[in-house]
This record gives structure tokens, sequence and C-alpha cells, in this order.
């Protein structure tokens, strides 16, 4: 009989309950939204916001000293002024190594190129293109590509394993205009043969340039094993009062609180404790941006979804409530005929669930579509469907839909049967 | 069924009931210190101008009310003294309703009415519930929704359910009041057979002729009981 009355019931008033159940639908699907972008697409955001530039820059401590003497700069072009290629994997090292994500060292030159037509000096620079880095059982793929992701290649990045000294090089768009190279195209740098394996459009610079794997660059310059400087990528905490307090200056516990969190400032500060005669420092608009930007949007998409929920609420309450006042003669009767206060609540609650648990499902698989039609179109990654959000997203809905049907529901258990059929002697 | 006793048991029994309904319009009080017994197997009519406290009393009867002042029994059970949810299993065991305006519910089918009764009640016997149906003459509308029978149709369903649990008493309430001449013979017909079968019957009618098929007459007036009379045994038309 009660599967019979929820369903007779379910049929009543058919419009007002399609109204809460879009209600509940409309919350959820937000809700589910939200949270697929937050759990799915947070770290993929933040990766995404920090691949827009690095946000640490590692150079030589000497590079820092303007060593002039009756105004002509004497500071040694040779000692000092590189930093180790082979030191670079020790800043997956570091206290904050899981919120590095990206390690790109830079060497550049200048290089006399000699095509079919032309002889030329043109600047290049030397780059890790995929470099996997090991530590550990640990490895990671990094360079140049994942810190600018934003820069267009036709073609492919050059080989650069790291190993053999490669012949393939990418060439700057405006650069390889000029010279009139194609990909696949062979040209002669240094007096080496490289072939044309990329073109890429950065919009500044670099488009005049040649971008080289970095053996390539160091065996041309003579000096194996250098990078002139680095850039890190690196997720971190947006800047508080306590990330702007000079580390040196604060007191042990305060000093080990700053140390161990993630501000830019902090990671730069361990980067040098672990390459001796560096310098790291903070490129600081953008590091602080990226951070603001995130939280910012998860803010916002939290405004939306508690908004939605409490729209849900509330529809579910305004169409319990007219939905009772229209039933309370059939209330009466039920408890005329010995139905109790809970069997009542029940038989509401028990719709409600119902209505809430179909409204939720929708709005889950809504939601997943949302977030992953958001996640292509903002952040330009997929979201896969996360199964472990329905549970969720279901046990929302529920509590949102009882909790803006309690009062209503309250009034209907609180009905006295006598009052309600009164009308009737 | 309850089978009539040999010697008159009081099933029903009001001492001094008072009960005050308080508006802002000031305290009412629709029933003043009623006292009033019904025994087993006895037919009851309550008659009475409007507002005078029939549905009051009739609340109180039904236990869908509780007094303020007194006291009532019914079935040997003080009323005062249950919780709300023994009154609720009291009232489904105990109270039988008939209304004036048959309250079934309209998106279940007849059959599906008496069954209701059964399950708030206890459980739910559709052979027990095709059978009510059947002895008030409608076993061929079990499967129709009550906006497709008639009035006096609706009514036998009501009494069916009334009766589904056996409740040794039966209230009906205007029971033939929306009913046309030849339904308030039918309606009149059953509770005549059920009384005689024992069932105890509290009646509020309108109806002089109707309330002659009682064995007795209350009149209430302004929350009292002005007359009380036993009806001759005259012949019932039959
Ligand atoms: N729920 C209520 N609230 C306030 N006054 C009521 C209520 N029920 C009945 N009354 C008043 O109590 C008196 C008796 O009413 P009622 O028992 O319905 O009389 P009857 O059924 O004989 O017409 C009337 O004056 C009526 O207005
Ligand atoms: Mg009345």
């Amino acid at each position: 009989m009660f599967p019979r009355l929820i369903m007779e019931s379910f049929l009543r008033q058919r419009r007002r309950k399609l109204l809460a159940a879009l209600a509940i639908l409309l919350g959820t699907t937000a809700v589910t939204a939200m949270l697929a972008i937050g759990t799915s697409v947070g770290d993929k955001m933040n990766r995404e916001l920090a691949a827009y530039g690095a946000n640490i820059v590692v150079y030589p401590a000497a590079d820092t000293l303007d060593v002039q003497e009756d105004g002509i700069n004497i500071r040694p072009a040779t000692a000092g002024s590189y930093l180790k290629e082979a030191d670079l994997v020790k800043i997956k090292n570091i206290f904050w190594r899981n919120n590095i994500t990206d390690i790109s060292p830079e060497l550049p030159l200048t290089v006399t190129v000699r095509t079919a037509n032309a002889t030329q000096q043109v600047p290049a620079t030397g780059y890790w293109f995929h470099r996997t880095l090991r530590s550990g059982d640990e490895s990671w793929t990094m360079g140049a590509p994942a810190l600018h992701p934003w820069w267009k290649l036709h073609g492919s990045w050059p080989s650069d394993t790291g190993n053999a000294i490669p012949n393939e090089i990418a060439v700057g768009s405006d650069l390889a205009r000029q010279l009139h190279l194609h990909l696949g195209d062979p040209l002669e740098v240094q007096n080496q043969s490289v072939r044309v394996a990329g073109i890429v459009s950065t919009g500044d610079a670099t488009d005049r340039t040649l971008l080289v794997p970095l053996a390539l660059a160091q065996a041309w310059m003579g000096r194996p094993g250098v990078v002139r400087r680095v850039y890190v990528s690196a997720l971190t905490k947006p800047e508080d009062a306590l990330a702007r307090k000079d580390p040196n200056k604060l007191s042990p516990k305060m000093h080990d609180r700053w140390y161990c969190s993630p501000y830019a400032n902090s990671i730069a500060y361990q980067i040098e404790e672990t390459l001796p005669h560096t310098r790291a420092e903070q490129i600081r608009r953008i590091a602080q941006g990226e951070s603001t930007v995130l939280s910012r949007i998860s803010g916002l998409m939290l405004l939306v979804a508690l908004a939605a929920l409490l729209a849900a609420a509330l529809a579910v309450a305004a169409s319990m409530t007219t939905a009772i006042v229209e039933r309370r003669q059939e209330i009466g009767l039920m408890r005329a005929l010995g139905a109790t206060r809970n069997t009542i609540a029940g038989l509401f609650f028990t719709e409600i669930t119902l209505l809430a648990l179909g409204g939720g499902l929708l709005g889950y698989l809504l939601g997943s579509l949302l977030a992953g039609r958001i996640g292509e179109q903002v952040f330009g990654s997929s979201i896969a469907f996360n199964p472990m959000l329905l549970p969720a997203t279901l046990l929302l809905a529920v509590v949102v839909s009882l909790a803006g049907s309690a009062p209503s529901v309250w009034q209907a258990m609180k009905m006295e049967p006598a009052t309600i059929l009164r009308e009737d002697a | 069924m309850s089978v009539a006793a040999t010697r008159p048991e009081t099933i029903i029994e009001l001492r001094d009931a008072t009960r005050e309904y308080r508006g802002h319009a000031g305290t009412v009080r629709a029933l003043d210190s009623i006292s009033l017994s019904v025994s087993r197997g006895e037919w009851l009519a309550i008659m009475g101008p409007s507002g005078s406290g029939k549905s009051t009393l009739v609340n109180l009867l039904g236990c869908l009310d509780r007094v303020d002042a007194g006291s009532v029994r019914i079935a040997g059970k003080d009323i005062n003294t249950l919780s709300r949810k023994e009154l609720d299993q009291f009232r489904a065991e105990t109270v039988g309703f008939i209304f004036q305006q048959f309250h079934l519910i309209p998106y279940l089918s007849a059959l599906e009415n008496i069954m209701l009764a059964q399950y708030f009640h206890s459980m739910t016997d559709r052979k027990e519930a095709m059978a009510a149906l059947e002895r008030v003459g409608l076993g061929d509308r079990a499967g129709h929704l009550p906006s497709e029978l008639s009035g006096g149709e609706q009514q036998r369903v009501c009494i069916a359910r009334a009766l589904i649990n056996q409740p040794p008493v039966l209230l009906a309430d205007e029971p033939t009041g929306n009913l046309d001449a030849a339904n308030q013979q039918i309606v009149t017909g059953l509770l005549r057979s059920l009384n005689q079968l024992g069932h105890t019957i509290l009646m509020v009618t309108h109806d002089p002729e109707m309330a002659q098929m009682a064995d007795r007459i209350v009149e209430l007036h302004h929350g009292r009981i002005v007359a009380e009379r036993e009806v001759s045994l005259a012949p019932h038309t039959s």
C-alpha cells in the first residue's frame, strides 16, 4: 500500500513537483559542476594558471654583483655565471618538491646560420623540450613547452634525449619566414648540419630566434653541462602577511611556519638552499595573479552552487507547502483511519527523497557534462565523469530537499484530524 | 463482527465532558459539561441545530479530539490517559467513520480505499477488502475511482471502509445528508442491518425520519443535552 500511495501521490500535482525537481536538478547541476571542476580541474587549473609563466627565476649569484672597475665590467665571464644542468634535478628534492610543476633551463647564445641563400648571425637559445628527470623511483617530463603552453608549434619539438648530440632544431616563426625555412628543411648552424623539426610561434621576441636542444647549445658554446638561467613553475599559496616578511628576521617558530608554507618566496628560498651560489627570485606579478584568480574562481563557483542549492530548498519548500495545504483533507482522513503523525511524515519525506534522488541523479549527469564543457572551453582540459561525486551529490540533494520541506511536513504532522474534518458535520 | 451482548454493557461514557475553542474572538464552549453513556449495540441519534456542538461531540467520541474537562471512556479506556500515538492506534481499532462527504481518496480505487484503512490499522488483505465491498453490493465496482461512482455508491464504499477493521463503534456524521431518497434508503438499510449485527452506531442527523431508526435520540443545544428520549419500538419499514 505504501508504494502505491507514494506512486499515486507522486503523480499528483505533477507540475509543481516537476518544478521542485527542476530546482533540485539545477542546484545539483551547479554543485556537481563545481565539485567536478574543483576536484579535477582545481589541480589542473592551478597548473594551467601557473603555466602562464614561470613564477621563479633562478640565476647564478655572480650575476647580481655588479663588479665594475673604472666603468668596465670585470665580472669574470666564465666563472660563476652559469648553473650546472646536472644540479637542476635537485630542485625536485626541496621540501615543496611536489608543488614544482616545471623546470625550464635556458642557455642563450648567438650562432651563425647558413642556409641555401644566406649566411647570418642569429640569436639562439638552448632549452629542454621534453626532458625526463629522475630522482629515486620518480620521473617527470619538463621543459620549455610546458612552461609556455601558449606557444604554437607546427611540426614537432626537436628530439632531446639529453644523451646523444641532437641534430634537430625549432625555428621561431618570424625567423623562419625571413630565412625561408620550412618544416624538414636542412640548414647549417655553426658549421653543423641540422634539420627544422618545428616552427614555433610565441608572440614575443622568441619568434626571431632558434630554439635548440640544450645539449646542442652547450656544444656550440663549448661549455658542456651549463645553463644560463632556469625558470621554475610552482604551485604557490597566495601571498599573505607572513609571506611578505623577511625570513631572516622571523622568530625560529615563525620561520618554520614560513618555510613550511608554499609561498613563492619560501620555495625560492629552498631552491637557493639546495643550489649553492644561486639566486632564486619570485617573478612577482604573475605568481600573485595566479593564486588570486584561482581563489576568485573557486569562490565564485562556491557562491553560485550555494545560491542554486538555496533556490532548490526554497522551491521544494514552496511546492510542499501548497501540496500539503491542498491535501489537508486527505491527511485528516488518513489520521482518522489510524495513520500516525510519523506515517504522514514518512509519506511526504519518502516522496521528497525520491524526488531529490531523481533530480539529483539528473543533476549529477548534467553537472558532469557541464563540467566537461567548462573544462574544455575554459581550461582546455577534459574532465572525466567522477563517480565519487554521485553519492555526495545525491546526499546533498536529499538533505537540501528534506530541509526545505521540513517546515511544511511539520505542519502536516501537526494537523489534527478533528479540525480537518470539521467542515463536514 | 461483534456479537450483540445479552446484557447491555456500557461502551461509551462521557462524564462532564467540556470542550472549548479559544479564538481571537474569545472562548466558545462548544460542549458544556455533557454526560452521556451508550450501551454496546445501541443506535444513538444526535440532533440539534447548527452550531449546537454535534461535530464537537462526534470528534470526541471518534477519538479525533480530547476534552478540556471531564472524561471520555470508550470500550473501557479513559481517552485522556492515552498518548497521542496510542490514541491513533486506539482510534483505528475502535471507531469506524462514515462521513457526510464520504472522504474517499480520489486517486485510489474503491477497493484500494478500503485497503487503506486496513493498511493504517495493521496490514492489507485484498480478499477481505473485496468481501467488504461485496457486502455493500459493490463487488463489481472494485476497480472504479470514487469519481466514477454515484454519491450513494461512494457512501457504501465509505461504510465498507468503516467496517473493514471490525470496530465496535460506528460513527456516522450525517451519513445521508448528501444522498437522494433512493440512496438514502440503501444506506439506511445498511446501517440497520449493521446495528442488528451488533454494531454500536452513533449518528448525527438533521432528518427526524432518519433519527427514528435509532434506539435513542439526544438533542443538543448550545453545547448541552436539552432532550433525550428512547424511540418507541415502532415497526421499521423494510
Ligand atoms: N475548531 C474550532 N475553532 C473554533 N470554534 C469552533 C471550532 N469548532 C467548532 N467551533 C464552534 O463550536 C461550536 C459548536 O460547533 P460544532 O460542534 O461544529 O456544531 P455543529 O456540528 O452542531 O454545527 C460552534 O459555535 C462553532 O463555531
Ligand atoms: Mg457542525
